[in-house]
């Protein structure tokens, strides 16, 4: 539904004629909600006067940076932050770099990469925004999650610019927490799906060492690229395992030497999805890969700091895949396709490959939380696939789960997911009675529980079962957005 | 005011006091913080027991003080700043809960000392990520809750760590664990299942922790943490690098960091280094400090299970060419002063008497964070305004601590007095707010504000001071968690 | 096909926004990262490919309703495909295709674009896309002594195109084109005065009829010279009578090489038969033509229905066209072995070029819009540090030039024609 008039050229007088939107027939291209107006804001100044207007006029409104995914509630106001896509500073002495929201991932790590430094990359891909609390391929090096963020510029439910940690004290970035007690306890996503209340305009992000080229030197064509020179200081390799027990001890291993830049759990259907460029190619590589492997397996990559220091990570990194049973796969062993799974798998290009190509949906279960607890709720979790896969809902990929190590295995990462046609109304449905299920033996088993849920699950069994943290969480932002302009409570589900 | 009687009712007779000379003790420390006498000093031995005694507090509108070290404190933090408290003294909460080897946590009651866990860690294994030389009554919990800083920044991901999860009795009475600690079931019944209570972050998109750890008391009481810990190396190398002046130093630091080919790493003067080392005084302690180089930069490089002499050697070989970059020297040793023997302090607690008293008896310490490329200019600056009150350079300590894997730096200064010394006190505590004035005006970061100037640092970002005291308000709407701190 | 034969298509969108970047690989730094113009210029989500898609799907339930915002979306684009090759790069579904289905719609359910209306009008009257400045089309070629295609058979027909031949700007092209093929000893004829317009542009302006309707007319006018083989030095023209007449059979009856005159020049140079002898010391970077590249990829007649069950895939299985077949190399090979040239690549290049700006009739359509899609361009020559750029496409240049010239931008803007023809 339109704005009123008034309403419209209170915001229009804001942002400018020229970057509101109203039109009704517009709000499908964005998501499948009515909107009351798509916003796009150019600087702080600009968000905390639409978010002001928001509560004047009591309407909700939600951020997004290229806004992947989110569930959002018709008559809201979306915030299409695509206007603020400054990288505002590379600090390589202090390891961080400020972003705004639209700054794309592979954006921010090219320019570090001349520099010889890195960031975190998210799993979903490099378009997605640099600044997001995100995890990914890397995080085994990398960190994950918000403990890559620093200091955060924040405007609040209310219109208030806060400016967390050293920034708001003393006009200086690395530090996001303080004086005192600190406000990233409260808020430290960026869009939905699980949002903070308010919107994100800057946020520091924390830097990492990289050993690679400052760019990659690439050939051929979409969707092909391969390398033309392989870093003589890197390595990628795919091992898999006679068992799930030889690979979680080989993971753990690999962590405490604190010797791969990445590794990634990928299982065999994800290689063979990343490495391939169409869905047919896909399939048939599954079934090449799938009699390769000897089981479950993952994907490494090491990076010396000097040829003594890779010398070492090899040796360290082949004595613990032989030490458990592990063995390379050979299709990886190919120069060629080990450079683009060395690239794709730094840059994080292709995972959409892994996810939506077969069918345009896909539904997931991600976990950040301890290794190896999840790995054993995962199990009959893929188990629990078998069927839909059988009755030709699901793509195929044996009933598969993936995951990784997150600071050299300190935390960890475990993620299932089923990739269905977004066409097919049943496999919606069987989808969703898998994520239900399985969601809900994860909290009966104590695994862990899903917070992203809806409000009246959260109420009555999710909250009580985490510390009653969503009575602390109303009464926060009851106290941070007293007009009610944030929706869901903060919390948004995938449908 | 609260009664006895219903203290003694909640902790037991025994663990509560309103002797004169015990309540004198909690009412100051070595700050030049006002002297408060707290109204009693209750001693719990549980979860339940704080839990009652904040509802109790609420109750009657009693303002709760938080302590699990023991003395000598330095903060001021632990004395109330307000009449009539109740000193929750944590101190006997000492049950090391578990430590576990595979996941690399341990879980611990707020009164298990550093010199109580490091033993109890190393039978598993394992490790903490440890401040620098802390007093033998220090506690782990109330180190972690005020983030000091910790001597392997190449193992502090995020400025919370080594902090994991904790269960704490928020200023209302409700109890609350954070993390993957918070479920589902209780803490046995996810150890049935494997959890170990280990990933900090929730539930839900928030890090409850964060809302803990530098509140000093103002939140709540935590009643446990776990913690990360990192492993035992099987070998260790350590060295020094010392130079007349700091900036390489850092520059080199900054790089072992960036390269995490360094597990400690710190730097310090020679002030500090004479104080922490010297065994015969006076004698020791002037020769050392004549000796040492003005600056020390301290690393150590360690091997693990897998070939941990190629480890180390490549390593090695690694900050033999930084050094010849930065033109540098790594040593064994030092002044007469040998790496070897400061590894074995930095992962060690202070033998008595604690290092800070050994020179003068009394030391106030200033401290901040920086970026890595303002710590000269703040050095140098300290040394400008020591001279203006007289203080003399020579006997000023300084520690240079890079933090979260490079991202900045802990600067410390320590400047020590004789307490019995109206003049030195005076002389100090003068230093101390002078400097602190001018640091803040030029761009130290003061994350962790004590002492008379505390209200003024947390006013910096009037945004977020709002939200802060909204965030008091939730959690401790009767405002009896150490009142008069900080900002509350 | 129609709109609806892509219902599958657009709903595989997943909205993840690859389509307005380069291929994520590709990213070399913060600058130049970003791939459609569109998008990059108006930011709301609606003039990305995934914002159009999922247009055309909430359409295709709902009914389209064309509101300012809507055609604004729909016509404030280049078609130039960049987003086909960006989301291709990871999916398997065509995205250009239905783009350019809802401006066909568009125009047929009576909402084309006024202006491109009026080009449409005049390109069915005149057989020009661009207004006939008084000259005849084939003025250029007088005194040249060019066989004349109308009068005698010829094996090779040089298609001028409409810009080359009408444009005081440009007719030093077609006489270069003329002079390079001359001089390499190929026997070729024009259609001069006769010559009309093939009609592509009409095709992306959403007018396809009036372009099949003009197809037709050229293709028989083609078929009347005895042509086996069709050159053209216009990038678009390449496009039309390679891709699109082949896509819509029209050439099905009628054998006809087409090449674009950068590829005719790699081979001739390959065969010694052009032989560039002067010295011209110039540093110059090479602009893509979409319609020389990415869009001048063959045709892929495929017919095949979808295979039921978890997956987007068909039977037979549907080969794409994903970009990289388009000419990428022909002109980089031409500029190497001009003596004193020095190619420098800009960092959006072949398939993943940023676009000039003049596909999709936006020159006509919103020249401002088309303008600021070649300062983008501009810009990014710039950091090359080239004297020049070159492309081999008379439309790109003449924005291109327009472009530089209120800027005051210095870099030479050529054609690759008119560096051999000076090299030659």
């Amino acid at each position: 539904m339109a704005l009123s008039k008034e309403r419209f050229q209170a915001f229009a007088d804001v942002v400018g004629e020229e970057n509101i939107c109203d039109d009704p027939t517009m709000m499908a291209a964005y998501f499948r909600t009515d909107f009351a107006a798509v916003i796009m804001p150019k600087d702080p100044s600009e968000v905390q006067a639409v978010v002001r207007l928001c509560n004047k006029f009591q309407l909700k409104f939600r951020p997004i940076c290229t806004g992947w995914t989110g569930t959002f509630q018709p008559g809201s106001i979306l915030l299409d932050l695509r206007r603020m896509n400054q990288i505002i500073e590379i600090n390589e002495k202090n390891m961080y770099a400020v972003v705004e929201p639209y700054v794309t991932s592979a954006q921010l790590q090219a320019e570090l990469f001349k520099r010889g430094l890195n960031t975190n990359m998210k799993g979903a891909g490099a378009q997605c925004s640099a600044m997001l609390r995100g995890h990914g391929h890397l995080d085994q090096s990398c960190g994950a999650d918000d403990r890559n963020h620093l200091a955060v510029e924040w405007v609040t439910p209310t219109g208030e610019l806060v400016k967390m940690g050293s920034w708001g004290a003393v006009g200086e970035w690395f530090c996001g927490d303080g004086p005192g007690p600190s406000l990233r306890s409260l808020v430290s996503s960026v869009v939905p799906p699980s949002t903070t209340p308010g919107v994100f305009t800057k946020v520091a992000m924390k830097l990492y060492h990289w050993p690679g080229p400052d760019k990659y030197a690439l050939e051929g064509h979409s969707p092909r690229y391969t390398l033309r020179e392989f870093p003589s200081n890197m390595m990628a390799r795919y091992y898999s395992f006679p068992t799930l027990e030889k690979m979680w001890q080989a993971e753990i291993a690999i962590g405490e030497a604190e010797i791969a830049l990445e590794l990634m759990g990928f299982n065999a259907a994800m290689v063979a999805a990343n490495i391939t460029t169409c869905n047919e190619e896909e399939m048939a590589m599954f079934e090449r890969l799938s009699k390769e492997v000897q089981g479950p397996g993952f994907f490494v990559i090491i990076a010396g700091d000097s040829p003594e220091d890779f010398a070492y990570k090899k040796k360290v990194l082949e004595t613990i895949i032989a030490e458990n049973d592990g063995q390379s796969l050979k299709t990886v062993e190919d120069p060629e396709l080990e450079g683009i799974l060395l690239t794709q798998c730094t840059r994080i290009s292709a995972s959409v490959r892994e996810t939506f190509r077969p069918g345009g949906c896909f539904k997931s279960i991600p976990i950040m939380g301890q290794r190896d607890l999840t790995i054993r709720w995962a199990i009959g979790a893929g188990q629990a696939k078998l069927p839909l896969i059988e009755k030709g809902l699901i793509a195929d990929d044996g009933g598969g789960f993936f995951g990784w190590g997150v600071e050299h295995g300190h935390l960890g990462k475990t993620e299932i997911f089923c990739k269905f046609s977004a066409l097919n109304p049943v496999a919606w449905e069987e989808v969703t009675k898998w994520h239900r299920e399985q969601s809900q033996r994860a909290l009966e088993e104590k695994y862990f529980a899903l917070t992203m849920a809806p409000e009246e699950e959260i109420e009555t069994k999710i909250g009580p079962a985490l510390s009653n943290y969503h009575v602390w969480w109303n009464k926060v932002l009851e106290a941070l957005d007293p007009n009610g302009v944030v929706p869901d409570k903060g919390m948004s589900w995938l449908l | 005011m609260v009664e006895k009687q219903r203290l003694a009712e909640i902790v037991g007779s025994t663990n509560v006091s309103d002797d004169p000379t015990t309540l004198d003790a909690y009412s100051r420390d070595i700050s030049f913080v006002n002297q408060t006498k707290p109204a009693y000093v209750v001693k719990p031995h549980s979860g339940p027991q704080i839990k009652e005694l904040v509802k109790l507090a609420n109750e009657t509108r009693t303002p709760l003080v938080p302590v699990s070290s023991g003395p000598p404190h330095f903060r001021g933090d632990t004395v109330p700043a307000v009449g009539g408290a109740v000193v929750v003294d944590l101190s006997e909460m000492k049950r090391i809960i578990f430590v576990d080897r595979p996941r690399r946590v341990a879980m611990v009651e707020p009164g298990v000392t550093f010199a109580e866990l490091i033993p109890a860690a190393a039978q598993a294994g394992i490790r903490l990520n440890m401040p620098l030389f802390p007093r033998s009554t220090k506690t782990v919990v109330g180190s972690m809750l005020d983030r000091e800083p910790v001597v392997m920044p190449k193992y502090q991901w995020d400025i919370s760590d080594p902090l994991a999860c904790v269960e704490v009795i928020f200023g209302t009475g409700d109890d609350f664990r954070t993390g993957q600690a918070a479920g589902p079931g209780t803490i046995e019944e996810q150890w049935q299942v494997g959890g170990m209570q280990k990933a900090p972050y929730g539930p839900h998109i928030t890090a409850w922790h964060r809302l803990v750890q530098g509140a000093q008391g103002t939140i709540g009481i935590v009643t446990w943490a776990s913690l990360r810990c990192e492993l035992l190396p099987q070998l260790q190398e350590p060295y020094v690098v010392g130079n007349a002046s700091l900036a390489p130093l850092i520059e080199m630091a900054a790089w072992l960091v960036r390269l995490r080919i360094a597990n400690e790493c710190f730097i310090l003067s020679s002030a500090n280094l004479a104080a922490m080392f010297a065994e015969d005084w006076p004698r020791d302690y002037l020769r050392l400090k004549a000796e040492l180089p003005a600056w020390t930069l301290f690393y150590v490089v360690a091997g693990y299970s897998y070939f941990p002499e190629e480890r180390v050697a490549s390593h090695l070989k690694q900050i033999a060419a930084l050094g010849q970059r930065l033109a540098l020297e790594p040593l064994r040793a030092v002044g007469g002063l040998s790496a070897r023997k400061i590894m074995k302090a930095a992962q060690a607690t202070c033998p008595e008497p604690y290092w800070k008293l050994r020179y003068k008896g009394a030391c106030e310490d200033v401290f901040f964070l920086t970026l890595n490329d303002q710590v000269e200019d703040f050095v140098e600056l300290m040394q400008a305004l020591a001279a203006q009150v007289g203080y003399p350079a020579t006997d000023l300590g300084v520690y240079v601590q890079p933090i979260v894997q490079g991202t900045g730096c802990h600067l410390e200064f320590n400047l020590f007095y004789d307490p019995a010394s109206d003049h030195e006190a005076e002389r100090a505590r003068s230093l101390a707010s002078l400097a602190t004035t001018t640091f803040l005006d030029a761009g130290a970061f003061f994350s962790r504000p004590h002492g008379e100037h505390a209200r003024d640092i947390m006013n910096r970002d009037a945004a977020s001071l709002e939200v802060l005291k909204k965030l008091k308000g939730i959690f401790d709407p009767h405002q009896i968690m150490n009142p008069g701190k900080l900002c509350f | 096909m129609a709109l609806e034969d892509y219902a599958g298509d657009m709903n595989m969108c997943c909205r993840c926004s690859a389509c307005k970047f380069i291929p994520l690989q590709m990213v070399k730094g913060f600058k130049h990262a970003n791939v459609c113009p569109s998008i990059s210029r108006y930011n709301f989500h609606f003039f990305s490919a995934g914002g159009r898609l999922n247009l055309g799907v909430a359409g295709l339930e709902k009914g389209f309703n064309y509101t300012p915002w809507y055609l604004s979306s729909l016509y404030n684009c280049q078609q130039c495909g960049a987003c086909d090759v960006s989301c291709k790069y990871g999916m398997d579904m065509e995205v250009l295709l239905p783009i350019q289905e809802l401006r066909i719609k568009a125009v047929e359910d009576g909402h084309a674009h006024p202006a491109l209306a009026k080009v449409v009008e005049r390109m069915a009257k005149t057989g020009s896309m661009v207004p006939m400045e008084g000259a005849g089309r084939g003025d250029w070629a007088q005194g040249l002594g060019l066989k004349d295609a109308n009068q005698e058979k010829v094996e090779v027909l040089y298609h001028v195109g409409c810009l080359t031949s009408f444009d005081e700007g440009f007719r030093q092209l077609a006489q270069a084109t003329a002079q390079i093929l001359t001089a390499a000893g190929v026997d070729f004829g024009i259609l001069g005065q006769a010559e009309t317009c093939c009609g592509g542009r009409a095709y992306e302006m959403g007018h396809k009829q009036d372009f099949l309707t003009q197809a037709q007319k050229s293709l028989e006018q083609i078929k009347a010279t005895g042509a086996k083989t069709l050159v053209t030095s216009c990038a678009e023209c390449y496009q039309a009578y390679k891709v699109l007449y082949d896509r819509f059979g029209l050439r099905d009856d009628h054998e006809l090489k087409v090449l674009h005159i950068t590829e005719l020049m790699a081979d001739l140079l390959s065969q010694g038969k052009l032989q560039p002898k002067k010295t011209l010391d110039l540093c110059v970077t090479y602009h893509d033509p979409c319609h020389l590249g990415r869009l001048g990829e063959p045709w892929i007649h495929w017919q095949g229905k979808k295979v039921p069950g978890d997956r987007f895939i068909f039977d037979p299985p549907k080969p794409y066209r994903r970009g990289g077949g388009g000419v990428y190399e022909p002109p980089r090979q031409v500029l190497h072995s001009l003596p004193g040239v020095v190619l420098t690549e800009m960092d959006r290049i072949k398939e993943y070029a940023w676009c000039a700006g003049s596909c999709g009739g936006v020159i006509d359509s919103n020249p401002e819009f088309a303008q600021w899609t070649a300062e983008q361009r501009l810009e990014e020559a710039k950091c090359t540090g080239a004297d020049a750029i070159v492309s081999a496409s008379p439309w790109a240049e003449k924005l291109l030039k327009t472009a530089a010239g209120n800027g005051q931008c210095h870099l030479g803007i050529y054609d690759v024609v008119e560096l051999v023809a000076q090299a030659i």
